[in-house]
C-alpha cells in the first residue's frame, strides 16, 4: 500500500514527508529544531505545554471556484491564521507553509517558557538532571534571560517523595507535562501513577501497593523533561559530564536490551571506575528506547565485595589463594589426565567468545560439553528461528503471535511491552498458558489449558489436524490461517527440559505446516532463562537430561558460570563423585565451594563480547569499566590452559576469538565485529542534543547487531523432530503438583547484590490455589515443610486465585530447587 | 468482599447500567459521590474498592478525586465552607471575606473548627463572579451556593447551622 506523501515548506526547506506526520516531526527529520516538553514520539500527542507553538500558513482556496488562489507571480496565496498553533498536534498538510524562527514564534518561546519557570525551584546546581536537561537546556536557548515574576511567590512543594523505593519525586521541579502518566498508562499498561489536583496544585500522586508498581518504571526518569522524577540508585550520584559512556547488552534476559552503561573514575573508591547508572540504548528492532527496571537497576553484581579475585586450589580440606600460572597448570594437568572423561558445563550468561574457546578445549581433549539448564529446543531456532530481517515493531494487521507457556512481563518484559503493541496496532495475538498473564488482556484469543498439556495444545492449532477442538482453539486457528505472518513464543512456565523439549517440537511443526518459516518476521523465539541461552545452542552446547551421572562418571568437570549444585541436589550429590572440579565463576557458589580448583572470572562489564539474543541477533557488547585485577575473561582462561595443553586458542582479544569462530560456525560465515557495530539511523531521531526530544536514552553509535539467517532461511532442507508426548500430570493421594514458574525478581546470584531490589523480590514460598490449599490442607501465609524430590525446604503458602486449581506455583530461583513439574508433599511434622 | 457493593448493591447497579460496559471507567464520578454520601469524604479503602468495581488502578480514582474540590480525600467537618478566591472574586474582596470568615471561625483555610463542624476552604471559580464574594456550602450530602456576601449574612448563617446540628445529629 502506497503511503500518501505530503508536500509542504518548514522555514523554506521543501519537505515531503507521508501524510498523517505530525509538523514536529516533519521539522525534527529535516533537522529543524522545534523545542517540546509534553510531545514525545513514542506517543500520542497532547498539547499541553505550548512550548512548540509555530507560525503556520495554508495555500487559499478561493471558496466560489474552489480554486488555489495565487500571488500576482503565480505562486500560491497562503494565509496564516491570527495565532500560532501547536506542532505537535498539527498534521502536515499539502502546500502547508512553517515558520519556527519568526519573532512572533521567539516570542511565545519566550513567554512560555518564562510561566513554566515562574514556579519552578532552579536548583540546577543539585538537580540529577542538571547537564542533560531539557527545561535547561531549552530555557538557555529560547528562554528570557531574566523573569518577571516574584521570586518570594514561587510555589514551594514537596521535595523529596518517595514514589516507592526506587523512584523519587521532586514536586517542585514537575511542569506537568504528563509524559510519565502517558507512559505508564499507554505504554507499559500500568496507570499506577496519576495526576492529583490541578493548576498549580497539581501534583503526581501514586497509590499502589507498593509506590509505583511498575516494572518499567525507570524509563519516566529518562523522558520526564526536567529533575522532577529521578532513580533512587542515581539521586545525587553523579553528573551527567563526569561519566563516560559504554555501549553494552543487559544480561539479564533473552530480548538482549541495548544499554549504556555510564561509569565516573571515584576517589572514594581508590581511583576504580563505578558504574553510576545504566540507561537505555536505542534499538529499535530490540528494545526502541526502553528498558526493564531490572536491567536498570540489577548490575551491582558487578561490582560486588564478594567477587572471586584469585584463583583458589583446594589443599588438604580448604580452599587457598594460589597464583595463576599454578592453577593454570594444575587445571591442563588434571585435564590433560582426563581426557575424554572430561566434561564441560558452562552456563548462558557467558559470552559466544567464551563459550566457542571452551568448546574448542573440550573437543580437543576428546571430552564432552554441556549447557546447565532446564530448558531445550534452542537448536530447532537453527532451523526454524525468526528470519533475518524480523522486527516486532513492524507488526500490526495481518501478522499474529502466538505465546505458549510464558508470562512474558515477568520472564522478557520487553518482549511483552513489543507484543503488547503489536496487538494493540492490530496484530493478531493468541495466548496460550495455564493460568492468566498479563497478556491475556490484548490477546484476540485465550487458549487455557492445564500443565501438561502444553504439546497437546500447540498441536491442536494445526489446521490440518483440526478435529473436534474447543471454541478458544478454533479462534485461534482461524487467527494463524488468517495471517501472513506468525511467530511463535515458546516459554518453560511450568515445565523442565523434556516439556520444553518436546514442547519446541510441537512448535516448529505448527510453523513448517502453515508455512511460517524461513522469512523476515516469521519464526520460533525462545523465551530462555539467560541472556546468552540462544549463543550456547548455536556452539553446540545442549542441556543433558542425565547431566547427573554425567558428572558423576566425569574425571574432570569443568564448570564456567554455572552452579548446578546450588541449582539442584541432584546435581550436588553427582559431583561428589566427580574427580575433579574446576569451577571458573564470578562468586563463591555452592559449586564453587565444592571445587578442587576455583578461576575467577571477568564481570561482562569488564570486557567485551557477544551474545546471541532469543530473536537470533547477534549484538556485542563493550568493556565499561577497567578490570579488577585478578579475574581474567572466560575465554582468555580456557585459551591458558589449552596452551599448556599444546594446542593453540586465540587469548588475547574477544574479537579475534570472534573471528575464529565465524569461520568455524556456518550460521555466523562472514561475521565480523565491524558488521556487529554498524548503525543506520533510526526513528525516533534521539541522542545527547536533543534530549528533549527523545528524553536521555542514548542513541546507537555502536552497533544494532546482525540477526542471523536460519537455516531455512538459507534454504537448507528442514529436519523436522518428533513431537514426543508429554506424561500426563497426575498427583497421587497425599501428595499435589508443583510446577515451576519464572518470576522477575528472584533471588539468583546476579540479583540479590541489588539491595534496592529486596522488597520486590520473591520470597520462598509457592502460590497455591485456595481450593487446591484446602484439598491439601494449607492455610494463607502459613509456613510448612515443602517436600520435593526428596529435600525438605521451609516455605510459605501464599494464595493466588489465578493459580491453576490443579497445581502449586513455585518460582524458579528462590532457593528451593526445582527443575521442572513434581510431586510434592507437605512434611508432616511430628509431636 | 467489596464494602461499598456490600452497603449499596442497588445504587451501584443503576450507576453502572447507565454506561457500556466496556466503558464503565465512566462510572468513577457517580461512584466517588456516592462514597462521600456516608462521610463527607472518600476513604484510601472507598479508593480502592471503586478501583476494583471499575477495573482501574486506584491511582486513576484518586486522579479524578484530587482533580475536583467537591471530593474530599480527607476528613473533614460536618460544613465544608468553599470560598472561591480567583480573580475575579478577588476583585470583589473574597481575600478579605475569607480572612474575615477564617477570624469568625478561629480556623486557618483548610481547618476544621473543633467542634468538628466547619472546615475552610479556598477554591477556583465557581461561575458566580459577578455575585461575589461567594462560596458554595457542601454539607448533609447537600450544596448550596451562598452568593453577595458579608460577614454578617455569614454569621447568620452559621448560627443556623450550629442550631441545626444540634437538634439533627446525624446527617439526613
Ligand atoms: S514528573 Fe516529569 S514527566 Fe511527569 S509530569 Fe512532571 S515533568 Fe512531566
Ligand atoms: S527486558 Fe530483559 S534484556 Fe531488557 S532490560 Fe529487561 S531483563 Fe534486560
Ligand atoms: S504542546 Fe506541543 S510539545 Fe507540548
Ligand atoms: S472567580 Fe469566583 S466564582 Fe468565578
Amino acid at each position: 500500500m502506497a503511503v500518501k506523501m505530503v508536500n509542504l515548506t518548514i522555514d523554506n526547506h521543501p519537505v515531503s514527508v507521508p501524510a498523517g506526520t505530525l509538523v514536529v516531526d516533519a521539522a525534527k527529520k529535516v533537522g529543524i529544531e522545534i523545542p517540546v516538553f509534553c510531545y514525545h514520539p513514542k506517543m500520542d500527542p497532547v498539547g499541553m505545554c505550548r512550548l512548540c507553538l509555530v507560525e503556520i500558513g495554508r495555500p487559499m482556496v478561493d471558496r466560489a471556484t474552489n480554486q488555489p488562489v495565487l500571488e500576482a507571480d503565480g505562486s500560491p496565496k497562503i494565509s496564516f491564521g491570527p495565532k500560532l498553533e501547536t506542532a505537535c498536534t498539527t498534521p502536515v498538510s499539502e502546500g502547508m507553509v512553517v515558520l519556527t524562527e519568526n519573532d512572533k514564534v521567539s516570542e511565545a518561546r519566550k513567554d512560555i517558557l518564562e510561566f513554566i519557570l515562574t514556579s519552578h525551584p532552579l536548583d540546577c546546581p543539585v538537580c540529577d538532571k542538571g547537564g542533560e536537561c531539557p527545561l535547561q537546556n531549552l530555557t538557555m536557548r529560547f528562554g528570557p534571560g531574566e523573569s518577571r515574576f516574584l521570586f518570594d511567590e514561587k510555589m514551594r512543594l514537596a521535595k523529596q517523595v518517595p514514589l516507592g523505593e526506587l523512584i523519587l519525586l521532586d514536586r517542585e521541579r514537575c511542569i506537568q507535562c504528563a509524559r510519565c502518566v502517558r507512559f505508564q498508562k499507554e505504554i507499559v499498561d500500568d496507570p499506577v501513577i496519576g495526576f492529583s489536583q490541578r493548576g498549580r496544585a497539581l501534583e503526581i500522586v501514586t497509590f499502589s501497593d507498593p509506590g509505583f508498581d511498575s516494572i518499567f518504571s525507570g524509563n519516566t526518569t529518562d523522558i520526564c523533561p526536567v529533575g522532577a522524577l529521578t532513580t533512587s540508585d542515581f539521586r545525587f550520584g553523579a553528573r551527567p559530564w563526569e561519566m563516560n559512556a559504554a555501549a553494552s547488552l543487559c544480561t539479564h534476559c533473552p530480548v538482549g536490551c541495548n544499554l549504556t552503561i555510564n561509569v565516573r573514575r571515584e576517589a572514594r573508591a581508590g581511583g576504580r571506575d563505578v558504574i553510576k547508572r545504566i540507561m537505555p540504548r536505542q534499538n529499535e528492532s530490540v528494545n526502541e528506547i526502553w528498558i526493564c527496571d531490572k536491567g536498570r537497576f540489577a548490575y551491582h553484581f558487578t561490582e560486588s565485595e564478594q567477587r572471586l579475585t584469585e584463583p583458589m586450589m583446594r589443599k588438604g580440606s580448604e580452599l587457598v589463594a594460589v597464583s595463576w600460572d599454578e592453577a593454570l597448570q594444575a587445571a591442563a594437568s588434571r585435564l590433560k589426565k582426563a581426557g575424554e572423561k572430561t566434561i564441560t558445563l558452562a552456563g548462558g550468561r557467558l559470552s559466544n567468545e567464551d563459550l566457542f574457546n571452551l568448546c574448542q578445549l573440550t573437543s580437543g581433549l576428546g571430552g564432552q560439553y554441556w549447557m546447565h539448564g532446564t530448558m531445550g529446543g534452542g537448536d530447532l531456532l537453527a532451523q526454524v528461528g525468526v528470519g533475518q530481517g524480523t522486527n516486532l515493531g513492524e507488526f500490526g494487521p495481518g501478522s499474529a503471535i502466538l505465546v505458549v507457556a510464558s508470562d512474558l512481563h515477568e520472564e522478557a518484559p520487553v518482549w511483552w511491552l513489543r507484543v503488547k503493541q503489536a496487538a494493540e496496532r492490530g496484530a493478531t495475538l493468541i495466548v496460550a498458558s495455564a493460568r492468566p498473564t498479563r497478556l491475556d488482556r490484548f490477546a484476540k484469543c485465550v487458549i487455557r489449558y492445564a500443565y501438561g498439556e502444553e504439546v497437546e495444545t500447540v498441536t491442536s492449532l494445526v489446521p490440518e489436524y483440526k478435529t473436534d477442538v474447543s471454541e478458544a482453539i478454533c479462534a485461534g486457528i482461524q487467527g494463524i490461517l488468517g495471517a501472513e505472518n506468525l511467530v511463535v513464543f515458546f516459554g518453560s512456565d511450568g515445565l523442565g527440559l523434556e516439556g520444553t523439549t518436546a514442547l519446541a517440537a510441537a512448535c516448529m511443526e505448527l510453523l513448517v505446516k502453515t508455512n511460517h518459516f524461513g522469512r523476515a518476521n516469521n519464526g520460533l523465539i525462545a523465551v530462555w532463562p539467560n541472556a546468552n541461552t540462544q549463543g550456547a545452542f548455536e556452539l553446540g552446547y545442549r542441556p543433558a537430561a542425565d547431566l547427573a551421572s554425567r558428572l558423576a562418571e566425569a574425571q574432570v568437570a569443568y564448570i564456567a558460570a554455572a552452579d548446578p549444585a546450588g541449582d539442584d541436589p541432584a546435581l550436588a550429590e553427582a559431583l561428589r563423585k566427580t574427580g575433579f572440579i574446576i569451577v571458573q565463576e564470578l562468586f563463591m557458589t555452592p559449586t564453587a565451594r565444592m571445587a578442587d580448583l576455583v578461576l575467577p572470572a571477568q564481570a561482562f562489564t569488564e570486557r567485551e563480547g557477544t551474545f546471541v539474543s532469543g530473536e537470533r541477533r547477534v549484538q556485542r557488547y563493550y568493556p565499561a569499566v577497567r578490570p579488577i585485577s585478578g579475574p581474567r575473561p572466560d575465554f582468555q582462561i580456557a585459551a591458558q590452559i589449552a596452551a599448556q595443553l599444546g594446542f593453540s586458542l586465540e587469548e588475547r582479544l574477544a574479537s579475534l576469538v570472534f573471528q575464529r569462530l565465524s569461520e568455524a560456525m556456518p550460521d555466523f560465515a562472514g561475521l565480523t565485529y565491524q558488521q556487529l557495530a554498524m548503525v543506520e539511523e533510526q526513528w525516533p531521531l534521539i541522542g545527547r542534543h536533543d534530549l528533549y526530544f527523545g528524553g536521555t536514552g542514548y542513541d546507537n553509535h555502536q552497533g544494532l547487531g546482525v540477526q542471523l539467517k536460519p537455516a531455512a532461511q538459507r534454504l537448507e532442507p528442514l529436519n523436522l523432530p518428533d513431537v514426543p508426548e508429554l506424561p500426563p500430570l497426575q498427583a497421587p493421594e497425599g501428595a499435589f503438583l508443583v510446577v515451576p514458574i519464572t518470576c522477575l525478581y528472584d533471588r539468583g546470584q546476579t540479583l540479590l547484590p541489588t539491595s534496592l531490589l529486596h522488597e520486590r523480590m520473591e520470597k520462598p514460598a509457592i502460590y497455591v490455589h485456595p481450593k487446591l490449599a484446602t484439598r491439601v490442607g494449607l492455610e494463607d501465609k502459613q509456613s510448612f515443610q515443602l517436600v520435593l524430590n526428596g529435600i525438605s525446604t521451609l516455605v510459605q503458602v501464599i494464595f493466588d486465585e489465578n493459580a491453576p486449581e490443579g497445581a502449586a506455583l513455585l518460582p524458579r530461583s528462590v532457593g528451593v530447587p526445582i527443575q521442572g513439574p513434581a510431586l510434592a508433599q507437605k512434611e508432616i511434622v511430628s509431636g | 468482599m467489596n464494602e461499598l457493593q456490600k452497603q449499596y448493591p442497588d445504587e451501584i447497579r443503576q450507576i453502572l447500567a447507565k454506561y457500556p460496559p466496556e466503558y464503565k471507567r465512566s462510572a468513577v464520578m457517580p461512584l466517588l459521590h456516592l462514597a462521600q454520601r456516608q462521610n463527607g469524604h472518600v476513604s484510601p479503602s472507598a479508593i480502592d474498592e471503586i478501583a476494583e468495581i471499575l477495573d482501574v488502578s486506584p491511582t486513576d480514582v484518586v486522579s479524578v478525586a484530587g482533580f475536583y474540590t467537591l471530593f474530599h480525600l480527607e476528613e473533614g467537618g460536618r460544613y465544608r465552607i468553599q470560598i472561591c478566591t480567583d480573580l475575579p472574586c478577588a476583585l470583589r474582596g473574597a481575600e478579605h471575606f475569607l480572612k474575615a470568615v477564617c477570624e469568625e471561625l478561629g480556623v486557618a483555610v483548610g481547618e476544621t473548627t473543633p467542634d468538628g463542624l466547619f472546615t475552610v476552604e479556598e477554591v477556583k471559580c465557581l461561575a458566580a463572579c459577578h455575585r461575589a464574594p461567594m462560596f458554595q456550602l457542601q454539607g448533609d450530602g447537600e450544596i448550596a451556593y451562598h452568593e453577595d456576601q458579608t460577614i454578617e449574612k455569614f454569621r447568620a448563617l452559621v448560627n443556623d447551622l450550629r442550631r441545626h446540628a444540634q437538634t439533627h445529629k446525624e446527617a439526613a
